[in-house]
């Protein structure tokens, strides 16, 4: 039984309702301290989100009862994971060691990992488009980019 | 009424805006040629990029791009059996069996002729709809207009068909964001939790890449697809003028569908791949050879394309007129308008009619356009892009969006207020949430405050001001129509059935 429990509490959908109702009762507790029109509709809202999650939680408990499989989110969670996860390393990369050196890594390192594996292609668009990026925004239209905290400090 | 609409045109041909409307066709027949990728997506990632420019340069791009991409879904339907969007489901079903026959050129010819024909009655809806349903809406005070953003909502809640559920909650999440920020009337802050980046509230170029353009990246870099490759030799295309006289027998077809896409686009909830269905089994209903359907009738490829490129432009009627939009590419689009600081509804008819007719002649010559650079030699270009590495095309368009992002004020903050939208973004889409009502909900969202607010104003509080008039009266009704409307017709439809 509680093997069972585990697996039904595990389906995605119950997850995602039981996160919506955690965060939106979490949300609410600063409307407390509002103007009564100031909370209206962010409380409502956020109140609906618990209900409307209530609602969406029993009825995939209810699937799982009548022993509906529920399908997986992803066929490859690893690459999923992996994918997600280099995105907001460049990200965090980009803020502390600044955006060029970031940008010069992150094209053919992401290409490579996920399957393109041609080191004069990678080169060359490595090239390409870092070179594009400073000719129209750096030299073009004078944005700056971050240069990195890491440097800063 | 449609003086301004002539006034607007001289504008449109000036260098830059026109430049912009080519670049966007190009653009999008590039985005629409790659699986995976989707105007949605391709105007999500373009709207930060589009701040320093002049508001019809970026109009221009946009409604390029959603026609480009439009047409372009269609290469990898006929050349692959893969639809390049999900408007073009309809086209692979004759179109792969031509090119399979050797006749893949001209299945792309008559799919970009028919593509232009159908964005250019769409584009031509637009104009003569819009105008006059924009000075109805002129009437409307506080009650009407917070009633009208309750009706958009709930038309794209209720009519995009699914869990009515999850839509309510996509509603109700797009909403709260959109109270993120400093109060409107009061000033105080709300959900800032001490961030000052936080206190202009969230601009919705973030929300928009994070949930249109991280989950299509996701996608990439989660399924590598392997093409056979393709070779323009293989298309076997003639010039497009020599394939012309035979589209000739396609004009029924082309009228036919151009009225469904033009239809569905303005209901809010459709979309181009239903347009494009019930197109194409209306001109199979009406063929004199419907056995050949299926087996590479051009006819076929005609019918689709059509009605998925008419119902583009026609999407933006309500958009434009009463902020509600049809499709989720008008829903970013509305995004664009506000980002150049164009709010829309019935005011941006009055007070900048120059862009909002401007932007409708764009969208009439960009669809003109598709024949020029969609034809025949474009489109042996075109088809190679199917060879492009997908985790290479992933990684520069993660570098694209952090550059938009970053863009829009200078700041990392914004770069990972997005990555979380994309996580939120990548998870409703995998669960079937549907994303446009989030949008819709951020547009609306404080849209509908500031007038429930003022209306309450002028009310002295009275809930009851906002049921005082015939047109909320008539808004409510229609809200009430629309939420029983789909139950009603499904309780009815299966008593039918069950009969």
């Amino acid at each position: 039984m509680p093997a069972s429990k585990n697996h039904r509490l595990a389906r995605p959908e119950t997850l995602t309702a039981i996160g919506i109702i955690l965060v939106a009762a979490g949300f609410l507790i600063p409307t407390f301290d509002m103007r009564a029109i100031s909370a209206l509709l962010p409380a409502t809202m956020l109140i609906g989100l618990i209900l409307l999650s209530l609602l969406l939680l029993l009825s995939d408990q209810r699937k799982a009862g009548a022993g509906e499989e529920a399908k997986p989110m992803t066929g490859s969670p690893k690459r999923v994971i992996g994918a997600f996860l280099l995105i907001v390393a460049y990200a965090l990369a980009t803020d502390f060691i600044g955006f060029y050196v970031s940008t010069a890594a992150t094209i053919p390192l992401v290409a490579w990992i996920f399957g393109y594996r041609n080191p004069l292609g990678l080169l060359i668009a490595t090239v390409i488009v870092t070179g594009t990026i400073w000719a129209i925004f750096d030299f073009g239209m004078s944005q700056d980019f971050p240069t990195g905290r890491f440097w800063e400090s | 009424m449609y003086a301004d609409l002539l006034n607007a045109l001289p504008d449109v041909f000036s260098l830059a805006n026109f430049a912009a409307v080519v670049i966007g066709v190009i653009a999008g027949i590039v985005v629409g040629a790659m699986p995976g990728l989707s105007a949605t997506m391709a105007i999500s990632v373009l709207v930060p990029f589009t701040f320093g420019l002049e508001p019809l340069v970026a109009l221009g791009l946009m409604a390029g791009i959603y026609n480009g991409a439009m047409y372009g879904g269609a290469i990898p339907a006929v050349l692959l059996r893969i639809p390049g969007t999900p408007a073009a489901v309809a086209t692979t079903f004759d179109g792969y069996p031509m090119a399979q026959k050797g006749e893949g050129g001209f299945a792309l010819q008559v799919a970009v002729v028919s593509s232009a024909f159908g964005g250019v009655a769409s584009a031509f809806a637009l104009m003569l709809l819009a105008p006059p349903l924009s000075k109805v809406t002129l009437l409307f005070g506080p009650s009407e207009v917070f009633w009208v953003a309750i009706f958009g909502l709930a038309s794209i809640i209720f009519l995009l068909g699914g869990n009515p559920v999850k839509g309510l909650i996509s509603a109700c999440f797009g909403v709260f964001v959109s109270v993120v920020g400093s109060d409107p009337i009061y000033g105080n802050d709300r959900f800032t939790f001490g961030q000052l980046e936080m206190l202009d509230g969230i601009n919705i170029v973030i929300l928009l890449v994070g949930l249109y353009a991280l989950p299509p990246v996701i996608d990439l870099l989660e399924t590598p697809l392997k093409t056979d490759g393709v070779k323009s030799s293989k298309l076997g295309t003639e010039p497009i003028w020599k394939a012309l006289p035979r589209m000739k027998s396609y004009w029924k077809t082309w009228v036919r569908g151009s009225f469904i896409g033009i239809w569905i686009g303005i209901l809010p909830g459709a979309g181009g791949s239903m347009a494009a269905f019930m197109s194409y089994n209306e001109a199979r209903r009406a063929s004199n050879t419907p056995e050949t359907w299926g087996e590479g009738e051009p006819e076929g490829v005609a019918a689709a394309e059509v009605a998925n490129n008419a119902d583009t432009a026609s999407a933006l009627i309500p958009a434009l007129t009463l902020g509600i939009p049809g499709t989720a590419v008008a829903a970013v689009m509305l995004g664009g308008l506000l980002v150049h600081g164009l709010q829309p509804g019935p005011m941006l008819f009055r007070d900048n009619p120059d862009i909002v007719f401007g932007f409708m002649w764009q969208f009439l010559f960009g669809a003109i356009l598709l024949v020029v650079l969609g034809g025949s030699l474009a489109t042996n270009s075109f088809a190679r892009l199917l060879n492009l590495p997908r985790p290479l095309l992933g990684s520069v368009i993660i570098v694209l969006m952090l550059i938009g992002v970053y863009s829009i004020h200078g700041r990392m903050f914004d770069v990972y207020l997005m990555l979380g939208f994309g996580a939120i973004g990548w998870v409703m889409d995998r669960l079937k949430f549907p994303l446009p009502p989030v949008v819709l909900g951020l547009i609306l969202g404080g849209f509908a405050e500031e007038n429930l607010r003022l209306a309450l104003r002028i009310g002295r509080g009275d809930p009851m001001v906002l049921f005082q008039n015939t047109t909320s009266l008539i808004l409510v009704a229609l809200t009430i129509a629309v939420i029983v409307g789909p139950s009603l017709k499904k309780r009815f439809t299966g008593k039918g059935k069950a009969q």
